[in-house]
């Protein structure tokens, strides 16, 4: 068993982190307190062929693993969370899908652009009626000629503000559950999609999180992803892969509040010593130090057995649980070593406390990982 | 044309450190690509870029280990690099003159157009290996570069320098090819190697070559400069703390600069 990183893969990852420090980290709060998603950020990504990290080269993405993908997505999180969120979903759930179930065309017209960074995407199932329960969906997709017709709402989609397609989940067949659910390549431009809210929230607002209006939206027939029938087998495919790029995410911010608490604790001094020689805060930060290694060991794991041409469904599922458990324990330990500075918007760690709750909520709550989890070890 | 970039591994200490024997404990140091080299690599492949059919090689003298450095360059747009290495390089310190002949070797093999070589190295600081070069191979030179114009070189074969001088002020300098420039950082802005970069460099040469390769003997690399000792100096500070409005800090400020000799008559 070989744990060494291959050099590729270390000085991609290398490479990225000082692209973060010198080009993300100085902007990170800004950006929050801004809630403006930085577009010029993603540029520069595209320019250093990060936005395909794990798209083939055909297509005009980088060709590396999944692997590669998750150091680089770990290295974003270190930085800022809404970054790196809205990088995963582009990469994870809205190119990785057309890669992996488009035709010819639909790649070169649809994925290449993501691909290079030319365009954003994004990814649409969760609706305001159904969430954890995502196969109860109420947005439908009528045949009509050559053409199908797409109506009702869906909530909470990363990047839909300024993406240039989206991944729409709709039911072509009602009563037929699972079975019935299809998968659309939609053009925010295609008449009758709306963004109709961008939300505030608790963090990660540089990463936009919206609701679409989908009224009587026309779409030609080749925008059907696959066949009718199969977007919820995508789905889950497409959640195998996602959920260790949020892993990866997790691991990052939980690394990045380790930095920060660590850094502080060295520096600040309390009843004439640094407070990091007091056991209470040495056992904190050692304490998180443990908890970066083990999320981002998962996060390798399951990266690698994904590599391998694996069923990962655990593994990912496993990753992602402890990953996003680690991002907030260590975010609230990082506040916690800070004191009162840490509760301040001078200092990191409370960003990385509101960015990383939301990593035990998205690709599936904490408590829908460990149904997944119960599924495979057969409870 | 052929553009021959001297690069170096950098050894960058942590702000806390322990000395052991003549070095410092290698559990404090980093490794990376000597800051100013990382500037001459730049200017070489904006060079390359400007014009047609330009060659960039990239040549260092260190150890396996340094090849994931070098790789960085050849990441970033470099051809191809050579790796010169030998028990016998493996010493404590190797002065500027024993670089120079080892580099002169693979100069009177490459015959490159254009040497470029940073200002200095982060680490021994000698600020004189390129210099070295220059007279060892007998060409001109132009030291401490901070604006080289690319089009007039392309065009006339010549080297327009700035060259920054003491106390803010600059000379404009020609120097015709075959020339050996060592450049300053801020001549541009390195750039990042992009990902694709990364993955190309992989497979790019890195030629080792051993002194015999170069047709060198171990008793031409014999360093005439020896470590005896290294130790932290003891470091006082003074510091002024001016106080009042920002008008009366600032004159006061500009005074004691003045005092001191800083900036330009
Ligand atoms: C910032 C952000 C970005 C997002 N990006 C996207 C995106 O790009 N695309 C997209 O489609 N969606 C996205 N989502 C939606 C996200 O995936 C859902 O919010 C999530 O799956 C939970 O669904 P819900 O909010 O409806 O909560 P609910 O499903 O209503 O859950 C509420 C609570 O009940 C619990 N619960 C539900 N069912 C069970 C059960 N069977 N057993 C135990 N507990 C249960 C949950 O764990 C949770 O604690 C995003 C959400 C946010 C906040």
């Amino acid at each position: 068993m070989d744990f060494e990183l291959p050099a590729e893969h270390r000085m991609i990852r290398d490479t990225v982190r000082e692209f973060c420090q010198e080009e993300i980290a100085p902007i990170a709060q800004e950006i929050e307190d801004e809630h403006r998603f930085p577009q010029e950020v993603f540029d520069q990504l595209a320019d250093l062929d990060v936005m395909g990290v794990p798209v083939s080269e055909e297509y005009g993405g980088l060709g590396g693993d999944q692997l590669m993908y998750a150091l680089v997505t770990e290295e974003l999180g270190r930085v800022s969370g809404g970054i790196g969120l809205s990088y995963a979903a582009h990469v994870s759930l809205a190119s990785k899908p057309i890669e992996m179930f488009g035709t010819e065309e639909q790649k070169a017209e649809w994925l290449a652009p993501l691909a290079s960074g030319d365009a954003m995407g994004a990814w649409a199932l969760t609706e305001p009626g159904s969430g954890s329960d995502a196969s109860d969906m109420d947005t439908m997709a009528e045949r009509d000629g050559d053409e199908y017709v797409l109506n009702g709402t869906k909530q909470f989609i990363t990047n839909a503000s300024v993406a240039g397609s989206v991944l729409v989940k709709a039911v072509t067949e009602p009563g037929a559950g699972y079975d019935g659910i299809s998968t659309f390549i939609v053009d925010p431009e295609d008449d009758g999609f709306e963004v109709t809210t961008v939300w505030d929230k608790m963090g990660l607002n540089c990463s936009p999180t919206c609701e679409i209006a989908l009224d009587d939206v026309r779409v030609p027939e080749d925008r059907l992803l696959g066949e009718e029938g199969e977007g919820w087998e995508q789905t889950k495919k497409t959640l195998d892969g996602g959920r260790i790029s949020i892993a990866a995410l997790s691991t990052g911010l939980a690394q990045g509040a380790y930095d920060h608490a660590k850094e502080y604790a060295g520096e600040r001094e309390q009843f004439g010593q640094p407070i990091s020689k007091f056991d209470a805060i040495r056992d904190k930060i050692v304490d998180m130090h443990r908890k970066v290694e083990s999320a981002r060991l998962l996060t390798h794991k399951a990266a690698w057995t994904y590599d391998q041409g694996n069923e990962v469904n655990r593994e990912s599922a496993l990753a992602k649980l402890d990953a996003s458990e680690a991002a907030r324990e260590n975010a609230e330990d990082a506040v916690q070593v800070l004191g009162g500075y840490g509760y301040t918007t001078d200092f990191a760690p409370q960003r990385f406390y509101r960015d990383a709750k939301l990593m035990e909520i998205g690709e599936g709550t904490s408590e829908i990982q460990h149904l997944v989890i119960g599924r495979q070890l057969g409870l | 044309m052929k553009v021959l970039v001297t690069v170096k591994e950098v050894a960058e200490v942590e702000d806390d450190f322990e000395i052991d024997g003549t070095g410092v404990d290698d559990r404090y140091l980093e490794y990376d690509l000597n800051e100013w080299d990382d500037y001459a690599v730049e200017e070489a492949v904006q060079l390359q870029e400007a014009g047609d059919d330009i060659e960039v090689v990239s040549v260092t003298i260190g150890p396996e280990r340094a090849e994931e450095t070098i790789r960085m360059a050849l990441a970033k747009g470099v051809d191809r690099a050579i790796r010169v290495w030998d028990d016998a390089l493996d010493q404590d310190l190797l002065d500027t003159a024993t670089k120079a002949r080892v580099f002169r070797a693979v100069v009177e093999e490459e015959e490159p157009d254009l040497i470029l070589t940073g200002v200095q190295a982060g680490d021994d600081a000698f600020g004189a290996t390129g210099v070295a070069l220059a007279e060892s191979v007998g060409q001109e030179w132009a030291a401490v570069v901070n604006q080289l114009d690319i089009d007039h070189l392309l065009a006339e074969n010549v080297a327009r320098v700035h060259r920054e001088l003491e106390g803010g002020v600059e000379e404009l300098t020609d120097v015709e090819l075959p020339a050996v420039l060592t450049i300053q950082t801020g001549i541009n802005e390195p750039r990042y190697a992009s990902l694709r970069g990364i993955r190309q460099a992989q497979s790019k040469e890195i030629a080792p070559k051993t002194l015999a390769d170069l047709g060198l003997e171990a008793g031409d690399v014999e360093s005439s400069l020896f470590l005896t000792e290294m130790y932290e100096p003891e470091s006082e500070s003074d510091a002024t703390l001016f106080e009042g409005s920002a008008e009366e800090t600032a004159a006061e400020l500009a005074s004691v600069l003045r005092e001191k000799g800083v900036g330009a008559e």
